[in-house]
């Protein structure tokens, strides 16, 4: 589509509403600079932003503007806030306050306005360091689980006191679900390119005894790149599992499987 | 001593708020509150309606104006007004929360770009009328529109849904709910087209 078709959009982009390949076009044309659809979507922002008006009208508590001004306070240049009200009347003796007492205040009043500046700039610089090295450590802790978790998957795979299993899909067009099942190291899930999945549900792993109900072992969500990899204990002696199951569960898991088994394997 | 806080500006003569903007970035708090005093109420309405939970609404406004003392480098008055960027930031911001609450996700570090929004840009900038009557123009266009078309943009602008979130909400056929919002869109840009004319 060209800028003149796209121009019936805008508005519902600026709204958020627009999806698909109707958001995915309009995006590639403001992602062209000097584009014609950039202003106009720029227009569109303030006729929504209007739609603020609608909201029902309500009294901001009485605290809040103290608040706001009290969390600015000490990144304020304070010295702004005080200016001479007064001018010393001419016609008295000038003796109290003489010329140079005056300058030298002002040559205060900068150096203190410029040194209040150097250290409000310091510390912005230091709260965005901070900020940063937070978001790293983060990043760290969740590379060090991902790597404590994958050297966990990877030591039940190896181990040769662990039997390997193919759980297969009911649906053909799903990937085959790999499980190795471990005296005491607990089962390791695997599996490759499966589908993404909404945040309303979660796939769901079970142990079926010989006698009585399933019995659940984990919960699992591929990641974004569609991959699993999970280490789950194992609860139940080896020789009375009889088969190995995933289900689709609602978010949170089951008591009990709600779905038919999508995925299988027989284990006695 | 003859040194004492005086009224930043003469009274009776308000500042624009590109003067209040340029004041902020010389770090005048007295701006900020002026800017407050002009788009507190305002910005307090549209998050509360959002929020739907008055400390809520109170913590985001704060926020909001603290984002606006920090990124006021970051605010073009060349490109566009104050007054639909600083909307726009508290329903971003607002939305934000409303989508944390109900999907109890993990708060991600929203960085400065996340919650500052693109160049808004006043289609007619000599023709603009006064807020007060903007708003009226909006909330009598609003009730002038049928209940289900009223509430589909409600639920787009208040609760940041898509088209086929409404549709799934409202029980409607996906087209229904699209013609709806489009339609009720466009006379908001004519009615206020007209109002500035």
């Amino acid at each position: 589509m060209n800028c003149e078709q796209l121009a019936a959009l805008y508005e519902e982009y600026a709204l958020g509403v627009l999806e698909g390949e109707e958001r995915a076009e309009l995006e590639a044309h403001l992602a062209r600079p000097g584009d014609q659809c950039i202003s106009g979507v720029a227009q569109a922002r303030w006729v929504v932003a209007q739609l603020a008006h609608a909201a029902p009208d309500a009294q901001p508590p009485a605290t809040l503007r103290g608040k706001i001004a009290d969390a600015v306070k000490p990144s304020a240049d304070t010295s702004r806030a005080a200016v001479p009200i007064e001018k010393p009347n001419s016609s008295e003796p000038r003796a109290i306050f003489p010329a140079w007492a005056w300058v030298a205040a002002a040559a205060l009043a900068l150096i203190t306005g410029y040194t209040v500046r150097q250290m409000n700039s310091q510390n912005e610089q230091l709260a965005q360091l901070r900020k940063q090295m937070k978001l790293a450590t983060m990043q760290n802790q969740a590379l060090q689980n991902q790597l404590d978790l994958d050297r966990m998957v990877a030591m039940v795979m190896m181990s040769p006191d662990s039997v390997p299993f193919k759980l297969m899909p009911k649906d053909k067009n799903m990937p085959m679900v790999h499980a190795y099942l471990h005296p005491h190291m607990g089962v390791a899930i695997t599996a490759d390119q499966m589908p993404s999945m909404p945040s309303a549900r979660t796939l769901q792993l079970w142990f079926v005894p010989k006698k009585g109900n399933p019995v659940s072992i984990a919960i699992f969500h591929p990641d974004a790149a569609g991959q699993i990899a999970l280490v789950a204990p194992v609860n139940m002696p080896m020789t009375e599992i009889a088969a190995l199951a995933v289900t689709d569960e609602p978010a949170g898991g089951s008591p009990q499987p709600t779905t038919p088994i999508a995925w299988m394997a027989q284990v006695n | 001593m003859l040194l004492a806080v005086v009224q930043p500006w003469p009274e009776g003569k308000q500042p624009t708020d590109a003067v209040l903007m340029e004041r902020i970035l010389q770090r005048d708090s007295g701006a900020l509150e002026a800017l407050y005093d002009r788009y507190g109420r305002p910005v307090y309405s549209l998050v509360l309606r959002i929020a739907q939970h008055p400390s809520s609404a109170e913590e985001i406004v704060q926020d909001v104006f603290l984002q606006l003392w920090r990124s006021a480098d970051r605010f073009q008055i060349s490109r566009g007004p104050l007054e639909p960027w600083l909307f726009t930031m508290a329903r971003n911001r607002a939305l934000d929360f409303l989508r944390l609450k109900r999907e109890k996700q993990r708060r991600r570090e929203d960085s400065d770009s996340d919650i500052l929004p693109s160049a808004v840009v006043r289609p007619d900038p000599e023709g603009d009328i006064d807020q007060s009557r903007r708003a009226e123009k909006i909330r009598a266009l609003m009730t002038s529109l049928p209940e289900a078309q009223r509430r589909a943009i409600e639920l787009a602008f208040f609760e940041g849904m898509s088209h086929s979130e409404i549709a799934a909400a409202t029980g409607e056929a996906l087209g229904t709910v699209k013609s709806w919002i489009r339609g009720g869109l466009l006379r908001l840009r004519e009615s206020l087209g007209e109002a500035s004319s």
